[in-house]
């Protein structure tokens, strides 16, 4: 669980209206100029030839380092290769005091935070100054966190500016921003203009050149480059590239990922010492380079964590994190924030600061979707999570609900049969449960959750399953948990739907939890137990076919299993085999009916037959459906087209567009429990959107999405409708 | 793409990027356009020489005006309101000015004031990065202080509200030259 001081954080960032504002709003607006920026351009193949620049660089960076060393070296310049934040701190230091140097100029450097720099230097009696205008004001605030990485102060009202500059200056600022930055630029000036030192860090360091590459709009990293006569760029190993022209397609996605910008206002490159005014007249000033290691070669050696090298620190992945657009930079607690800073701090500061921070992903795949340098950050997040769980076992409450429980299937029916007669005195005869008691009640705060049905549908399947004496095709149901459990009518709907398409549909008794939960909580023991007994009982179906109608399933069953039992010779052909007859319900219908937009029974082409339904009212009257993204379904399976194809021609449906229906809905999974004040914020804007829409019935392919939204509509009083696709196809072909 | 398609693509990237560009047919034609543009912006101009300034006759053009022109010197363009630099290319596609600044007076003079004025023949205008980078790794050693520049000095850093001339200049003219010039590699 969570640390204390770590909830803080959140509790204390969700309360503040003015960060949460700044960041929604900033999100809302990146999303569009995204697009118009990439317009008309090949982001795949640009990515594609990123992540093979990077991780290409990556697997060689001592080769590169030295040659990066002997480019600089030829120039005049000094290269020192710093084996941790400390080594970098001194050799500044060593340096700034040969020269006497008391003030020193910084432009924005990750690198110098991470090593925590200016601190130091303040203790040794030296003051750097931060130029970048937002970094300037948080150095003005102390004890003030930076909310973003790109734009570190985000969060503060310019009224909050005003004050900061007018406690600086000992005279009133008023809260005009164009006058704020004329101070800004007036006061700072001074400082590059008398400090000993200029601090740069660098976007991308070229090895065949020795060249360095600064990208700022500001300005400040030219004149903190130019003015004093000593430069310092403290560089990542990360940053190396190997030749000149490497840096094109990186140069053509930071600014348009970062900022939505086609280029920003300077692009700086600086190949060895340059001439400076050295006191009484021109002269070459003095360049050297930090190369900085601080875990980085560690993580090139490792053979799943190499990825996140390929990172080029646009921070497009926190400006369409769901989460991060509620709690910010501020609560990830270390420099590099979101999914992709809580790998790096893994490597850079440790796997124990790591493990609050990757706990915040809900896995919805979005960053995956717009990383430039395609670096799948969610699966490493999840990676990460395993080694988190190795090395520090899991918390109280999911050691006992995943090992204790979830992996031993019996014990598991047993009990949700048992919560089933037992939960009346919570649903009233509901469908619902809207309060739970005491400390249960965040999980019901915002959201009802449902009741255990009275009869699962293990125990329903016997009156479905009847034997087609020409089946088209053999089809195991694979239904999950959720289908299982809780909405046994989901699975029904699967049965009709399939078994009018001539499918003969068994369901292998043997099934157990896919084990999602565990692989998500990084409990891979338990994930690999369930995953044994998963493909055991399917491969006893002996069907053509395995069909899920839940897209987590479908992802552990397709990628997990396989992933799993990988290398392990007595299970990992069988896991393939599994894995390749998987496919998803909404999936298999698309391709039975071959995309056909009737019925079957009616010719081809006459939409004139009607479906008289519960859902569909019958004649010319149409109901109003939106489509709502679930993430695995949309990100992993890609079937986002197949479902809205497959429900498009659907006599009486109207099929409307809601804004931002590939936006997770907030449940994750475990994570509405763990983290039940992020999920409550994300849930309230899906609804807000679905309501927006004006449809009277919402349509999702997974039966967690359906959970939380029809709990979240429950709650609202909505009479909005929210349906399976397999019950909406049941229902329309009645 | 033709050098006028890559001209007018060049300067509406540069005008929707906030550069100004002012088209001159020839360099005889930037004295007195400089001298009609700068009067309100102040006259004190740090004028760094290159082809263009000289083949321009710039500082007898504006000192015939009552401009001060500073040419080198300690403080240097650190108190002047206009810098006037030459740059060697255009890039279309991003609306982009790029330069061999390993010169120092180059750097203060186009860094400094809060008015930038940039010199480029417009023969000198490629099609995107790529090309620009291909021409001074044909002219042999790349330079030490290589810079793009794209627009006014521009911050967002308060509530996101673009406010330009935070420490470089708020203001970039870009003298389009359209005369010959476009085959010379380097100064």
């Amino acid at each position: 669980m969570a640390g204390k001081e770590f909830r803080r954080r959140i509790h204390r960032a969700l309360n503040n209206a003015s960060l949460r504002g700044a960041l929604e709003r900033f999100a809302d607006a990146y999303i569009i100029s995204r697009e118009q920026v990439y317009a008309g351009r090949d982001f795949a193949a640009l990515r594609e030839r990123i992540a093979a620049i990077k991780a290409g660089a990556a697997g060689r960076y001592e080769e590169l380092a030295e040659q990066f060393t002997r480019a600089v070296e030829a120039r005049g310049g000094k290269v020192f290769r710093a084996k941790d934040a400390a080594a970098a701190r001194e050799y500044i230091y060593r340096v700034a005091k040969e020269h006497g140097i008391t003030d020193i100029v910084k432009s924005k450097s990750f690198a110098s935070e991470e090593i925590h720099l200016n601190e130091f230097l303040q203790e040794h009696g030296i003051t750097p100054h931060e130029t970048d205008l937002a970094e300037w004001i948080l150095q003005l605030m102390p004890g003030e966190r930076p909310s973003h990485m790109v734009m570190p102060a985000i969060h503060l009202p310019k009224e909050e500016v005003a004050r900061v500059f007018s406690r600086y200056l000992g005279e009133p600022v008023e809260p005009d921003i164009k006058n704020m930055v004329r101070i800004a630029r007036r006061e700072l000036r001074k400082k590059f203009l008398t400090a000993g030192m200029g601090i740069s860090g660098a976007n991308i360091a070229v090895a065949e050149t020795g060249t360095i590459v600064i990208c700022t709009n500001e300005g400040n990293a030219r004149l903190a480059t130019t003015v004093p006569p000593v430069h310092v760029a403290i560089v990542g190993y990360e940053k190396l590239v190997p030749e000149l022209k490497d840096i094109v397609p990186i140069l053509e996605a930071l600014p348009r990922s970062g900022t939505g910008q086609p280029i920003t206002s300077y692009v700086t490159m600086i190949t060895g010492p340059v001439p400076a005014w050295l006191g009484e007249g021109e002269g070459i000033k003095e360049l050297h380079v930090i190369l900085l290691d601080n875990g980085r070669t560690r993580m090139a050696a490792d053979p799943v964590f190499k990825e996140a090298l390929q990172c080029i620190r646009c921070a497009s992945c926190t400006n369409v994190c769901p989460v991060f657009q509620l709690v910010s930079g501020q609560v990830y607690g270390h420099i590099y924030s979101g999914g992709i800073g809580s790998i790096l701090t893994a490597f850079f500061n440790s796997l124990e600061d790591a493990a609050d921070p990757q706990s915040l992903c809900i896995g919805c795949r979005r960053c995956a979707e717009v990383c430039p340098a395609k670096i799948n950050i969610p699966d490493l997040v999840l990676k990460l999570r395993e080694r988190v769980v190795e090395k520090q076992g899991l918390s109280g409450g999911y050691r006992i609900a995943l090992r204790g429980v979830v992996a031993k299937p019996e014990l598991m029916h047993t009990l949700l049969r048992a919560a089933s007669r037992l939960q009346g005195p919570v649903t009233c005869g509901r469908p619902f449960i809207r309060h739970l008691p005491l400390f249960f009640s965040s999980f019901t705060a915002g959201r009802s959750l449902p009741a255990i049905a009275g009869k699962p549908l293990r125990d329903r399947v016997k009156d479905l399953e009847r034997p087609l004496s020409w089946p088209r095709l053999r089809a195991a149901f694979y239904s999950g948990c959720v289908i299982d459990f809780v909405y046994p009518e989901i699975g029904e709907a699967v049965y009709k739907v399939l078994g009018r398409e001539g499918v003969q549909v068994t369901f292998p008794r043997g099934q157990a939890c896919c084990g999602a939960p565990a692989i998500y909580a990084g409990d891979r023991e338990t994930a690999v137990k369930l995953a044994r007994q998963n493909i055991a009982a399917l491969e006893g179906a002996g069907a053509e076919v395995i069909v899920t109608a839940c897209p987590t399933c479908a992802v552990a069953l397709k990628k997990d299993f396989p992933g799993l039992l990988a290398g392990d010779p007595a299970w990992e052909g069988r896991a393939r085999a599994i894995a390749a007859k998987v496919k998803d319900f909404t999936e298999l219908v698309y391709e039975l009916t071959g995309g056909r937009q009737e019925s079957p029974g009616s010719p081809a082409g006459n939409g004139e037959k009607q479906h008289p339904g519960e859902l569909i009212p019958a004649g010319k009257q149409t109901v109003k459906v939106t489509y709502h993204d679930s993430c695995h379904f949309k990100r992993h399976l890609g079937l986002d087209r197949v479902a809205r194809e497959v429900l498009k021609g659907r006599q009486g449906i109207e099929l409307v567009e809601m804004r931002e229906s590939d936006r997770c809905c907030g449940f994750g999974g475990s994570y509405s429990i763990k983290y039940p004040e992020i999920s409550r914020p994300i849930l309230e804007r899906k609804l807000k959107n679905i309501m927006d829409s004006g449809a009277k019935l919402v349509a999702a392919d997974c039966p967690g999405c359906v959970l939380q939204l029809r709990g979240g509509l429950d709650q609202l009083g909505s009479d909005v409708e929210v349906k399976h696709t397999a019950e909406i196809l049941a229902a329309s072909e009645e | 793409m033709a050098q006028d398609d890559l001209i007018s693509f060049f300067t509406r990237q540069a005008e929707a990027m906030g550069a100004q560009v002012i088209p001159v047919d020839g360099v005889r034609d930037i004295g007195p356009q400089l001298v009609e543009v700068l009067k309100s912006y102040g006259r004190k101009v740090a004028l760094v020489d290159s082809p263009v300034a000289r083949e321009a006759g710039l500082e007898a053009a504006l000192a015939a005006a009552g401009f001060h022109i500073e040419k080198d010197g300690a403080g240097f363009a650190r108190q002047v309101d206009t810098g006037i630099v030459e740059f060697d290319y255009g890039i279309a596609e991003t609306g982009t000015l790029a330069m061999d600044a390993t010169g120092l007076k180059e750097r203060l003079a186009a860094m400094l004031p809060l008015t930038c004025v940039a010199l480029l023949r417009a023969g000198r205008i490629r099609a995107n990065l790529s090309g620009v980078i291909d021409a001074y790794l044909e002219r042999g050693n790349w330079p030490g202080y290589f810079t793009l520049v794209t627009g006014p000095s521009r911050t967002a850093d308060i509530e996101r509200s673009l406010t330009i001339g935070v420490h470089g200049p708020e203001r970039l003219l870009i003298i389009l030259v359209k005369d010959n010039g476009g085959d010379r590699l380097g100064r």
